[in-house]
């Protein structure tokens, strides 16, 4: 029985179906099924869709669209999560948003849908973000990750005033700081004292779990 | 040919669209802009609309606009404008049959040997900017040009810089972009020079306008400046995947734009922009190469053609990363499309790779390109004296020949467009001279445009007022926090050349 569910459950995340994957996501909680339980088979469905992305055979609308029906599961099993005070694995948990001044959404989401795939909880705080709110965020999620996108050039530097922010908050040392977006370098990652930049969206999914010793 | 001030198109439109999808998309784009609206952040703003008989919902800061004031503010919005250059024999009209190219910006130069992207210097910087001087067919400049940024000027410089550069080392037209409020010194410095400048109103796909966009659009329409309204949509991410749905989005948000600027002060000069691409469903990037692009710009040139109001086409970036087939592929349709379809302007010359990187070599090459589509547009001449019916019989059959013919000495210089990096020569030609190739050509004639050109010159007042404006913007900067004590002294350090500011 339970199998049936988390089958079914899997199979709406594969089929992109977030209203089939909430229904799924709720019969698994009134069955009383453990959420860990539920969790893993929902990673599993995202993770395979990742794969299937990387391997070429699916697409960014087939990424996005499964981590869309992920995303309509999961409070679900987070709100039973709280409510029975049940521990649960996760690779770890990442703050991600574009910087103020950039307007570009599709690196910064790519990212954050394969983090998910990766096992991360993802908190995309959205586009346009100033350094304040990204700080707020910290403060607010605890995260291990905090992942900034910047398109352009000119709105790069935003990028360091974060960092600096951050240190002056004291909340530095608390978290790993990753960067990118089409503009960027290594070098420039260096020098504003980033821990980790990569040029594609499934390198910075790896250097997410490189962050995390993993 | 030397066509420096635009292309003309002698003959119809190229038509992609029914009178009926013509109207269809028309009635959609009121449709999406009365019942979903746009977001606008700007208090300002959501209050100008209001005033004008829009809904606005200033919690969720959007504004529905009514079809009957849609229609009005086009009407309001000239179909065609004069874009006055500060050498007035390089001024343009904006519009009409008119087809005026301007520079394909980079992030960055390359190398020209490996092709790998690097930052520029100040002076290829400077150099990039003459070489586009010289050629011909780049009618202006468009913003951020030629590169985003160049050694040793902060991030938050590179717009009033790269506006410094385009006025001291060119007599053209030029365009400006916003960011950090570098509108308000591009306005100063044009002030100041006493040139006009087209301004830029960007909006965020999907139906968005962020505060520094609008702050821009006031600024430039308030100073009496010329407008170009942009997106910057990506089909199947920020815009539908359909071309249909794709072209009603893009309509939305710059005819919004449109009706502000409208609002702001009625009859302002307005260029909207089709800037549309597909997304690589691999990796999300823009698939600039996409031949989508150019039936969406047909498209869309052709339900500007009904409005009556001057497009800009989607700028000419290839996928490509070095100038080869595919890059000139992907250039030549979409140069060709706007030639032929009615685009008014096209940002076309010297991008190597996307908005990414810029190189004269590929700018040169591209003048090439620009120039086969001058002469394209200009048709076919069929008067008497073209259709030559006299000399024909007066030849007569083999063994005849036009060779000798005075009508041959004048017509075929009239005729005939000579690109000046093509190989055009024969095989035994081409191998005893080393087999050049038209990049060998490009080189050259990099080299001897930089030896030659002198641009022309600003007066000793206009020099000083150029950089007085930038140590404003360094001032203003510093003030704001966005350039560090560090990033000023290597700044500073990098004037200190005895040839500042050319390089």
């Amino acid at each position: 029985m339970s199998s049936d569910i988390l089958a079914g459950l899997k199979k709406a995340i594969l089929d992109y179906d977030p209203d089939a994957s909430a229904a799924a996501a709720r019969k698994a909680v009134e069955a009383g099924i453990n959420p860990s339980e539920t969790l893993a088979a929902m990673t599993e469905a995202i993770r395979e869709i990742g794969e299937g992305f990387n391997r070429g055979d699916l697409f960014l609308p087939d990424l996005v669209g499964g981590a869309d029906a992920m995303s309509s599961a999961t409070p679900i099993i987070q709100e039973q999560i709280q409510r029975l005070g049940a521990k649960t694995q996760s690779t770890g948990t990442v703050v991600i948003g574009t910087v103020f001044g950039d307007i570009h959404t599709i690196g910064k989401t790519m990212v954050a849908t394969l983090l998910q795939a990766e096992g991360f909880t993802v908190h995309d705080i959205g586009i346009n973000v100033t350094s304040d709110q990204f700080i707020e965020a910290t403060r607010k999620y605890k995260p291990d990750i905090l992942a900034m996108s910047a398109l352009m050039t000119m709105t790069a530097p935003e990028q360091r005033k974060v960092i600096e922010t951050l240190k002056a908050q004291g909340l530095r040392d608390g978290v790993k700081v990753m960067v990118g977006g089409g503009a960027l370098t290594q070098e420039f990652a260096d020098s504003i004292g980033a821990d980790g930049y990569d040029p594609t969206a499934p390198g910075a999914a790896r250097l997410a779990r490189r962050l995390m010793g993993r | 040919m030397p066509f420096t001030r635009g292309f003309t198109r002698r003959f119809p439109p190229l038509r992609v669209l029914s009178d009926e999808q013509v109207e269809d998309i028309h009635r959609g784009t009121l449709r999406i802009l009365w019942s979903t609206g746009v977001h606008i952040e700007h208090e300002r703003a959501l209050k100008l609309f209001e005033q004008n008989g829009c809904k606005v919902d200033y919690d969720d800061m959007r504004v529905r606009i009514p079809p009957a004031l849609v229609e009005e503010c086009l009407r309001k919005a000239p179909s065609s404008f004069p874009a006055p250059a500060r050498d007035p024999n390089k001024t343009l009209m904006i519009g009409g049959n008119n087809l005026c190219l301007a520079v394909a910006p980079g992030h960055k130069t390359v190398d020209s040997q490996t092709w790998e992207p690097r930052e520029a210097t100040r002076k290829e910087n400077y150099d990039a900017v003459r070489v586009l001087d010289a050629l011909p067919t780049v009618h202006f400049f468009s913003p951020y040009t030629p590169y985003f940024g160049f050694r040793g000027v902060p991030a938050c410089m590179a717009m009033p810089e790269s506006l410094a550069a385009r006025i001291r080392c060119s007599s053209k037209f030029q365009c400006v972009g916003f960011s950090n409020d570098s509108e308000m010194f591009a306005i100063e410095m044009a002030k100041a020079v006493g040139i006009e400048i087209l301004g830029t109103c960007a909006w965020a796909p999907p139906l968005a306008l962020y505060r520094d966009a609008v702050e821009s659009t006031f600024r430039i329409v308030e100073a009496g400046f010329c407008l170009r309204v942009v997106t910057g949509q990506v089909m199947g991410g920020t815009a539908p995947a359909s071309i249909a749905g794709a072209i009603v989005t893009n309509n939305a948000e710059v005819i919004a734009g449109l009706c502000l600027a409208q609002l702001i002060r009625p009859g302002t000069r307005v260029l909207c922009k089709d800037f549309t691409a597909p997304m690589n469903m691999n990796s999300g990037a823009p698939a600039f190469g996409g031949i989508e692009i150019a039936i969406h710009n047909a498209a869309s040139n052709q339900i500007f053609q009904r409005y009556g109001v001057p497009l800009d086409n989607t700028t000419a970036y290839p996928n490509a990363k070095v100038p080869d087939y595919q890059s000139a592929s992907e250039k030549a349709f979409r140069v060709m499309t706007a030639g032929i379809s009615g685009g008014n302007t096209l940002l076309f010359h010297g991008s190597v790779h996307g908005e990414l990187t810029h190189h004269p070599i590929q700018a040169v090459l591209d003048d090439d390109m620009a120039g086969m589509v001058g002469r394209y547009m200009e048709g076919v001449n069929t008067s008497t004296e073209a259709l030559a019916l006299d000399l024909i019989e007066q030849v007569g059959p083999v063994p005849g020949h036009f060779m000798s013919a005075p009508h041959t000495r004048k017509w075929w210089k009239l005729e005939q467009f000579l690109p000046q990096a093509a190989d055009r020569l024969t095989y035994p030609e081409w191998q005893a001279g080393g087999k050049r190739t038209c990049l060998d050509y490009a080189r050259d004639r990099v080299q001897q445009i930089l030896a030659t050109h002198k641009p022309m010159p600003l007066t000793p007042s206009q020099e000083d007022a150029v950089e007085r404006v930038l140590e404003e913007a360094r001032a203003y900067y510093v003030k704001q926090g966005l350039i560090t004590a560090d990033e000023m002294r290597e700044y500073r350090e990098s004037m200190k050349s005895p040839n500042y500011p050319y390089e």
